[in-house]
């Protein structure tokens, strides 16, 4: 596309040309500054209602009176350990169904083809299905109880599509010839896939799992019947624990006068969101992987 | 390229494995009602309290102050709404439920304990001149007879009827009272939590809603522009519900089988003392004494 040839209108239809142009050119600005200006009007709204309530103290105190005095500390310790949780099984179980989508089945296969649909589908479901299945299945059958753990496997069940999806999307864009040279050096297929294509696959892959955290930590519905709604600091992984969204939502249409407290725990959790992301694209820096995922390539 | 693809085959396993020994741990042990009981004069054990979410904060409060009077104790608390907590109690997933309403003739297999009152009253944006509303305007209002605010005295505006969701303890109250069926209701708009209907009630200057009194008088006094309205002649007030001598009110219930377990009537027990009096009224409820004095 780099070869574009430049036609110069230099006829009567240069005007209308040159109005197009420009409404076009307009318009997609605009679009682009609607999008950035969404994003600010949330994070100054937020920031202004909510900033003045955080200090340290906020930070690490526990919970009293409902949420409206006290703390956070317990609910984001709980709210980090759902994440871990969350990314510890659905990580490996997702990368692991993304190779074999990509390097064991055929792609065009009739088993990859209804697992890509059952993932489209599974992508579609709301999350306070996510959240029943959750409750019936983790907290009441498997005896799991009102837990971190069913909280996390709940959500791990929900990430699962998207990030099934970017990894075999990234997997999929590692360059054809990478594959080709590491086949030309007589590596294994196993050697050529951790050697050659995760690493080079990483830096997508790490967006996916970005990606999935986003959606994990702004979890509400799935998990108020799953991880629950305790405030106390949670002592193992068994204990139930409540997420930052949950007591935003609490605090929000629960407790009386705990709007402001609600602003102060949303700014918490944009800026856990901000933190994650920025140091992923640190972490993958420093790694020297870059932080732009390899464009094209895709078949 | 055959041998290769056995390897490959493999790997996946070690994963398998991690997440079903994850899924087993979790298979062989029982969380809820571990050890409960009296242990040498001394509380321990662990209960699980669901339903209401109304009553989820008060009981939050309360069991922190219970865990520190009796530290081997924990006491977990979690939401869902009074139905929630009566079917998980039946079922025994929970020691005890959390209900904001009387039970029903048909759930009289559960016991009450009720430990604090709650009113329910009308709500309307506090621009609105309405000063009084009788019993039969109410009605008109909410089965879409009367639209439009001149009809009672106040000013032209249609009327915008917030109304509760099915299964929230509010709707029940506010139904019974006025002897509304809830299928001749035409509502404008749904909501569930009370301070929900308190925020769309603030944000549609021709609404009126009902919500719990004790939440309005909170939200009132921290500037929300509401105004609740007064039933029957009598101001609605924690004072007017605490007296009795407003009509539309709700117990705010636990609810255990017939044979609890002794940690557990130790905790309901604590919880009508009038040790927890101040929690109650932190919450914008009213305590009750040991003889229930508030309408069903």
């Amino acid at each position: 596309m780099s070869s574009t040839q430049s036609v110069k209108p230099t006829r009567s239809g240069q005007s209308t040309h040159t109005i197009r142009e420009l409404t076009a050119a307009f318009s997609i600005w605009l679009a682009a500054g609607l999008v950035m200006a969404i994003l600010a009007w949330i994070l100054i709204d937020i920031s202004i209602r909510g900033l003045s309530q955080i200090n340290l103290s906020f930070l690490i105190d526990d919970v009293t009176d409902a949420g409206r005095s006290g703390g956070i500390g317990p609910i984001i310790l709980s709210t980090i350990l759902i994440l871990f949780v969350t990314l510890s099984v659905s990580v490996p179980l997702s990368i692991a169904t993304a190779i074999a989508l990509t390097e064991q089945l055929n792609s065009e296969s009739l088993l990859a083809r209804y697992v890509r649909r059952c993932l489209d589908i599974l992508a579609g479901v709301p999350s306070i299905v996510f959240g029943l299945f959750g409750n019936a299945f983790f907290t009441i059958t498997l005896g799991l109880g009102y837990s971190i753990l069913s909280g996390g496997l709940t959500l791990s069940c929900m990430v699962l599509p998207i990030l099934i999806r970017t990894a075999e999307q990234a997997i999929n864009s590692v360059p054809l010839e990478h594959r080709h040279a590491a086949a030309a050096l007589g590596m294994s297929r196993s050697t050529t896939l951790f050697r050659v294509i995760l690493p080079a696959a990483a830096p997508a892959l790490a967006a996916g799992i970005v990606l999935s955290i986003g959606r994990a930590l702004a979890e509400t519905a799935a998990l108020i019947f799953t991880s629950g709604y305790v405030a106390r600091t949670p002592e193992s992984l068994f204990d139930s624990g409540r997420s930052l969204s949950v007591h935003i939502y609490d605090l929000a249409m629960n407790v009386p006068n705990g709007g402001a407290r609600a602003y102060a725990a949303a700014c918490v959790l944009v800026a856990m969101l901000l933190v994650i992301n920025e140091t992923t694209a640190l972490l993958l820096k420093f790694a020297g992987l870059g932080s732009t995922p390899h464009a094209g390539g895709c078949r | 390229m055959n041998a290769d693809r056995k390897t490959m085959k493999l790997f996946p396993h070690p994963f398998l494995a991690f997440i079903l020994s994850l899924l087993l741990t979790g298979c062989f042990r029982n969380p809820s009602n571990e050890v409960s009981g009296n242990v040498d004069g001394k509380l321990s054990g662990k209960i699980t309290l669901t339903g209401s979410s109304t009553i989820a904060p008060l009981i939050t409060e309360i069991s922190r102050r219970f865990e520190e009077q009796h530290p081997a104790v924990r006491i977990d608390v979690q939401t869902g709404g009074s139905g929630k907590g009566i079917a998980d109690t039946r079922m025994g997933i929970a020691e005890i439920g959390m209900a904001s309403r009387s039970l029903k003739a048909d759930e009289a297999d559960l016991i009450t304990h009720q430990i604090a009152a709650d009113g329910v009253g009308l709500i309307v944006h506090s621009s609105n001149p309405i000063k009084d509303l009788t019993a039969e305007q109410v009605i008109s209002i909410y089965t879409n007879q009367i639209q439009n605010w001149k009809e009672v005295g106040g000013k032209e505006g249609d009327i915008t009827i917030v109304h509760k969701a099915e299964g929230r303890a509010t709707l029940e109250v506010f139904l019974n009272h006025f002897e509304i069926d809830n299928t001749t209701v035409k509502p404008d708009v749904i909501v569930g939590e009370n301070e929900h209907a308190i925020k769309t009630v603030a944000g549609t200057e021709n609404a009126i809603g009902y919500v719990s009194i004790g939440t309005a008088e909170a939200d009132i006094a921290a500037g929300v522009p509401i105004r609740l309205l007064p039933l029957g002649g009598v101001e609605a007030s924690t004072a007017t519900v605490s007296s009795g001598a407003f009509p539309m009110s709700r117990p705010l219930n636990l609810i255990t089988t017939d044979s609890p377990s002794s940690l557990a009537s130790e905790f309901i027990r604590y919880c009508q003392s009038p040790e927890v009096h101040d929690l109650i009224r932190s919450q914008y409820f009213i305590p009750v004494s040991s003889e229930p004095n508030v309408a069903q």
